[in-house]
């Protein structure tokens, strides 16, 4: 747990501390620093932060879910009809202000989708999601390929942005934050479980899970983490596929402690990450779903490898 | 004390009739064992037993109670099933593994204390895995794996012990050690056992009952001694069987 606050508190540090005035501009929110950090980085940075957590969060769960360590939280499809409904949101000029509900609306449907053809009468039928879930994204990427190669070439760019994930317009929604504490709450007091359900259906319920219902309940909960992250920042790629795998390395798999680390060390990563998307190339900002990849993918090959060796 | 009462159980899957009106009771300090070729519906039986698929006629009682209206976390405070194959996906540790055993007794909120690690840690001594306590489970042998899965059973401490071939993948070491943990846990701890087994002689060995399948619905059980002899074995596994006299019982072997 401590461990997780220094995550949290080296998060919110990060995002300022490049900035050798940020100690007096935050004491004095009226001066033009301060302005630029109360109304534009910080909000930004919290955002960041709270995306991250979710996707980590999210990330973790599906993995358990589907039974599969490559499954990350828009395997299911969720973030493709959040992606859908926010291009041809674009498509018809709706102001920017309503995406994030677009992108919200098209990633629930999504879900129902799956969740109704999926559900059938049977027993909990981790195939049958998994296939159902991975055919409606691909349903989904075919759409978005069919938006863009329709759209204008000047609205391209703000797509593909969106579709790589873009913080730039990003605002914290209060519910954002609600959504996320009730998950946290929620998945800490399925941690147990979830280390059960690890282990497989069967196994789980000799071991006195009812996973039927605990299973479709661990889809909802991921799902609307994911719908709730890609409606704010659209799809930002690996970090939940990603950062759920390094704190498996890092601190084992027991999901009382998993589910902590990964939240914390998401939002932490993807601020690291926006700001780097920020500043490396400013004032020009690259989409921090490009970051995110450069950053990720050898961090995880380098653990990865080192874990190999240790041989544990 | 506990008790698995299965009456006019009928079984089938996919069409294939496993029993029919199998009138069965697991008492206290039974050990029962479990026989009959290699696709006949052992599994499904103990599955069906272990409240995990629903019969096509009859029931399963579990203290005088039909299993399929027990919570299951109920079912697992009482009844625990070792399944045939053990695949771990995750890298979790080996004490934490055998730890989840205690998963029914604890509520949401509640972590292992001392004395649920001490029975796992005595759990993962009696499979003799000493040593491997930080192991990850991914990386175990067949075998390590089994005796593993076996561990958390015993640390589940259930009063009915269903175990689907136990002794796969052991060598006759730990096929033993495995089998002299359920003769104790039935005679000491006053539990009862059902054994899905392919060794003839382990089941002579230590079984007090049997309970033979031979297909198209056809059960017999009873106690060891009624079943267990040449005419019953051969008619079983369709080939023939002798008979040698040790020095402790009556022995098997395919015969020509």
């Amino acid at each position: 747990m401590s461990v997780g606050s220094i995550f949290f508190a080296s998060a919110n540090g990060s995002v300022s501390l490049g900035w050798s005035e940020w100690f007096a501009a935050i004491q004095n929110s009226d001066s033009q620093h301060g302005e630029l950090i109360w109304r534009l980085r910080l909000p930004r940075a919290m955002a960041a932060w709270v995306v991250g957590s979710m996707l980590a969060m999210s990330g973790c769960l599906m993995q358990v879910l589907l039974r599969n360590p490559l499954a990350d939280p828009y395997v299911l499809g969720v973030s493709g009809g959040a992606a859908f409904a926010t291009l041809l949101g674009m498509v018809f000029g709706v102001a920017v202000a309503f995406l994030p509900w677009l992108a919200m609306l098209g990633a629930l449907i999504s879900i129902l989708i799956v969740f109704g053809l999926a559900r059938g009468t049977g027993p909990w039928s981790g195939t049958r999601l998994l296939l159902t879930g991975v055919v409606t994204a691909s349903g989904w990427a075919a759409l978005i390929s069919l938006i863009l190669s329709l759209s204008p070439d000047n609205s391209l760019r703000g797509m593909l942005f969106w579709l790589m994930g873009d913080l730039s317009y990003a605002s914290l929604p209060l519910w954002s934050l609600g959504v996320l504490a009730g998950s946290f709450i929620l998945a800490l007091a399925l941690a147990r479980s979830l280390n059960v359900l690890a282990m497989g259906e069967t196994t789980a319920r000799l071991l006195g899970e009812s996973t039927r219902y605990m299973l479709w309940l661990v889809y909802l909960l991921a799902s609307i983490l994911t719908a709730t992250a890609v409606s704010i920042a659209g799809s930002i790629g690996f970090v939940g596929l990603i950062v759920p795998h390094l704190m498996r390395l890092l601190v084992g798999s027991d999901h009382r402690i998993l589910i902590p680390a990964a939240t914390l060390f998401g939002g932490l990563f993807l601020v690291l990450s926006d700001t780097l998307a920020r500043t490396i190339l400013s004032p020009q900002q690259l989409p921090v779903g490009v970051i995110t990849a450069l950053l990720g993918v050898p961090l995880f090959l380098l653990l990865l490898n080192r874990a190999r060796l240790k041989g544990v | 004390m506990t008790s698995l009462v299965c009456h006019s159980l009928d079984v089938s899957i996919a069409g294939k009739n496993i029993c029919s009106g199998l009138n069965l009771e697991l008492g206290t300090g039974q050990f029962w064992g479990l026989l009959g070729p290699n696709g006949i519906g052992k599994t499904t039986l103990l599955k069906c037993m272990a409240g995990l698929s629903p019969p096509d006629g009859g029931g399963v009682l579990l203290e005088n109670q039909a299993i399929d209206k027990l919570p299951r976390r109920l079912i697992a405070r009482l009844l625990g099933m070792l399944q045939q194959h053990t695949v771990y996906v995750f890298d979790a540790g080996v004490l934490e593994t055998a730890m989840t055993g205690r998963h029914p007794h604890l509520s949401y909120w509640e972590r292992e204390g001392p004395e649920d690690k001490q029975k796992a840690l005595d759990a993962i001594r009696v499979v003799d895995l000493e040593g491997f306590e930080s192991r990850s489970v991914t990386r175990l042998s067949g075998g390590e794996a089994r005796r593993l899965a076996f561990a958390s059973l015993i640390v589940q401490e259930p009063d009915i012990l269903l175990l689907d071939e136990p002794t796969n993948h052991l060598d006759m070491k730990h096929q033993i050690r495995i089998m002299d943990q359920v003769e104790k846990q039935v005679g000491q701890q006053q539990r009862c056992a059902m054994v899905a087994l392919h060794d003839v002689n382990l089941a002579a060995r230590y079984c007090s009952h049997i309970l033979m399948l031979f297909g198209d619905g056809d059960w017999q059980a009873g106690p060891v001694t009624e079943l267990l002899n040449q005419d019953k074995l051969e008619r079983l596994y369709q080939c023939p069987v002798e008979v040698v006299q040790t020095s402790s019982g009556q022995r098997f072997l395919p015969g020509k």
